[in-house]
């Protein structure tokens, strides 16, 4: 029989025990991260290790990271909009698109006041950073990854053509076209189901042939698409690429058939991401029959685009979810990630070991430039997007003139209300 | 009365069990069906904690402003009308050939039925590798006889793009209505058949006097429900072209899931959904009333 102090002490400990589990409790902070069930299992893998670090690092806090597919993600973020509970951070595009809706909705805090704490802009690339200053009101979100677009071309085939040098403007990009046309190559290689891949095409000659100014004035729908004449110059030379320049049929193929048959030597360039590196990678290509060069546009910006963690207004732990994002944007966290999340970190402290000369030449482009344009997909509204998808198509496949072209994206653009 | 005679009366034990099923449909079916006829007079993102009422905005939008709606209504009209006459008259010849006695016919039946249990996405994923102009199943078999001109772009040409989906959807469907037909076949009655033949009636006297007048119900039935089928048709055009090429194979309820779902813009996807909804009402009530009126006056 224990005795009576001995039953106190047993009593107090237990005292202490639920005062220390209620202290615990109290003092924990759970931040709820939303964000893609991304298809490269590694990057997956890597989020769930920087939260379970993060928790190591900072006792009493938790990381719970919801995954879910690209369109349930999308609609579980309205549905999250609607009600008081939802995310802390959430993962989103960044741009006037997909992302800045949200911000206009008024579902992204503002980060100055991070920014400025944490030094993030001392520790991120300058390009990828950018994005954050899109949008009214204040810095909105910070970087995942940043993804850089550029012409991947294949060597024998530009070598066949008698293509000595990757052009470096856009009249040595058509003066290359036309030599392969003549060796019976199609230059590009494009899947117009997926709206998207043609639509870079259309993208980089807008960029070309209104510049830099002009191109956003035009994506931003600030000026008058019919009233710029170099909008439909733009329309008649994406014309003439998709008729001449491009590997037929392409209306009825995807983008997946259309790396298969870039990898069977069909066609000679494909404009894609920087992700295209890992792709032919697995796919079994020889990477060194392969180079890259940033479609000249001849302005200094580089084709791109970049994917945020923006943290959510209604989050209770705002100040917690920020030292998670400062401790994922952090150069030792993002040295580990290399490779896992993204080829090239947004950090511009991380070091590069052991590079493929793809990546390489990726790094290189990513350090040159500080400026990019954005993809029409992430520039425009949702609905004009769609619009703007349907416009290109009907160009492509060649059922409306490049001027009737600019003048119902124009009448689709002045009539939304 | 008591509540034991109450509970013993047929009709308050049909409500008794229909109280579950209602509850049900009142919770999952109607309340979201008037819930999308008010959303079709209000503004909504999906974001906004309020929905802005807009009147007949929505309407005056897709009606006037929008360029692909009457595309997406023309091509529905266009995969309906195919719809009540393809899948009925293939299913009906499938299956007069299998009512006879042929060897294998159970075997047939079971093949000609399976593609209906195969998820319509799985059907569009399948086509479309056998319609890829590259490497596709129909562009190597007229490659192989040496008809490489004959080789399209079958999901990429506007001209051709939406017969090229329907031949698919023929495919899945057809095998519904076989079944259909075949049930309804067992029904004709062999007597009359015996005394048709006996009166000097050929096969296809036989067919046109008998059968089919006995089929008249099926028929209806194969008919109404082809309707409905094809005005909601979704899956196998989403699954093969998404609408496109530029937005050349774009339906109504493709279109309405498009606006609400992709470029969230609720108010006109519900918008497009209650004209959907309306067509469909116009086209069936009246046919099912007038062959109802037909059957009870046995004409």
């Amino acid at each position: 029989m224990l005795s009576f102090s001995a039953k106190l002490r047993s009593v107090s400990l237990v005292a202490m025990t639920i005062a220390g589990l209620t202290a615990t409790q109290a003092s924990a902070v759970d931040i709820t991260l939303w964000t893609l069930n991304f298809d490269n299992n590694a990057a997956n893998v890597a989020l769930k290790k920087v939260a379970a670090d993060f928790e190591a690092a900072n006792p009493g806090s938790h990381i719970e990271i919801v995954q879910r597919a690209v369109d349930e993600h999308k609609t579980a973020l309205r549905v999250a909009a609607g009600s008081n509970k939802g995310p802390d951070i959430y993962f989103s595009w960044a741009g006037l698109g997909l992302g800045g809706e949200y911000v206009k909705a008024g579902l992204s805090l503002p980060l100055d006041k991070y920014y400025t704490e944490y030094k993030w802009n001392d520790e991120l690339l300058p390009s990828a950073a950018a994005f954050a200053d899109l949008y009214p009101g204040g810095k909105h979100g910070t970087p995942f990854t940043f993804k850089g677009e550029a012409v991947y071309y294949n060597k024998k085939l530009f070598e066949q053509a008698g293509i000595k040098d990757e052009p470096k403007t856009y009249d040595e990009l058509l003066a290359a076209a036309d030599k392969l046309k003549a060796a019976g190559i199609p230059a590009f290689t494009f899947g117009g189901t997926v709206n998207w891949h043609v639509m870079r095409l259309m993208d980089v000659i807008l960029e070309t042939k209104c510049g830099a100014d002009k191109h956003d004035a035009l994506k931003s729908m600030k000026v008058d698409w019919t009233k710029e004449p170099c909008a439909t110059d733009a329309f008649t030379e994406f014309a003439k690429w998709a008729k001449d320049y491009t590997l037929q049929p392409f209306m009825g193929i995807d983008n997946k058939q259309s790396f298969s048959l870039f990898t069977a030597g069909r066609a000679a360039m494909m404009l894609e991401g920087d992700w295209l590196v890992g792709q032919l990678d697995t796919s079994g290509a020889n990477l060194d029959d392969y180079g890259i060069f940033p479609f000249p546009t001849n302005t200094d910006r580089l084709y791109g685009f970049a994917e945020y963690n923006y943290v959510s207004t209604k989050s209770k732990n705002p100040d917690v979810a920020a030292k998670f994002l400062d401790y994922f944007l952090s150069t030792k966290v993002q040295q580990d990630l290399l490779g896992q999340v993204s080829s090239i970190s947004v950090n511009k402290n991380v070091q590069y070991d052991n590079l493929k000369p793809l990546q390489a030449e990726w790094l290189d482009i990513f350090k040159k430039y500080g400026k990019i344009y954005m993809n029409g997909d992430q520039a425009f509204p949702l609905d004009v997007t769609t619009e703007y998808f349907r416009v290109i198509n009907d160009v492509a496949s060649g059922s409306v003139e490049p001027a009737e072209a600019a003048k119902q994206l124009q009448t689709f653009i002045a009539s939304r209300t | 009365m008591s509540l034991r005679q109450t509970t013993h009366d047929p009709r308050v034990q049909a409500l008794i069990l229909l109280v579950p099923a209602l509850a049900i449909y009142a919770v999952f079916a109607l309340y979201p069906m008037l819930n999308v006829v008010i959303l079709s007079f209000q503004k909504w993102n999906g974001l906004d904690p309020h929905r802005q009422f807009v009147g007949l905005a929505n309407y005056s939008a897709i009606f006037t402003r929008d360029p692909v709606f009457w595309v997406a209504f023309r091509n529905t009209v266009i995969w309906t009308l195919m719809s009540l006459v393809f899948p009925p008259m293939v299913g009906l010849l499938l299956a007069l050939s299998l009512n006879q006695k042929i060897f294998g016919r159970n075997s047939l039946r079971a093949i000609f039925y399976l593609p209906v249990i195969i998820a319509p996405i799985a059907v569009a994923t399948m086509w479309k590798w056998m319609y890829d102009p590259f490497f596709g199943l129909f562009s190597q078999i007229l490659t192989s006889w040496g008809l490489q001109t004959w080789i399209k772009d079958w999901l990429g040409n506007k001209d051709i793009a939406l017969y090229s989906v329907f031949i698919a959807y023929l495919w899945q469907t057809v095998g519904f209505s076989m079944v259909l037909f075949l049930a309804g076949l067992q029904n004709v009655s062999q007597t009359l058949v015996e005394a048709a033949r006996i009166d000097g009636a050929g096969r296809w006297a036989v067919f046109k006097h008998v059968t089919l007048p006995a089929l008249r119900p099926t028929i209806t039935i194969v008919l109404v429900l082809s309707i409905i089928s094809s005005l909601k048709a979704f899956d196998i055009v989403y699954g093969l072209t998404g609408g496109g090429p530029a937005q050349s194979t774009q339906m109504l309820a493709l279109w309405a899931f498009t606006q609400a779902m992709q470029i969230f813009d609720f108010g006109r996807g519900a918008a497009i959904s209650v004209v959907l909804l309306l067509i469909t009402m116009a086209v069936v009530i009246p046919y099912l009333r007038w062959t109802q009126k037909h059957e009870e006056t046995g004409e």
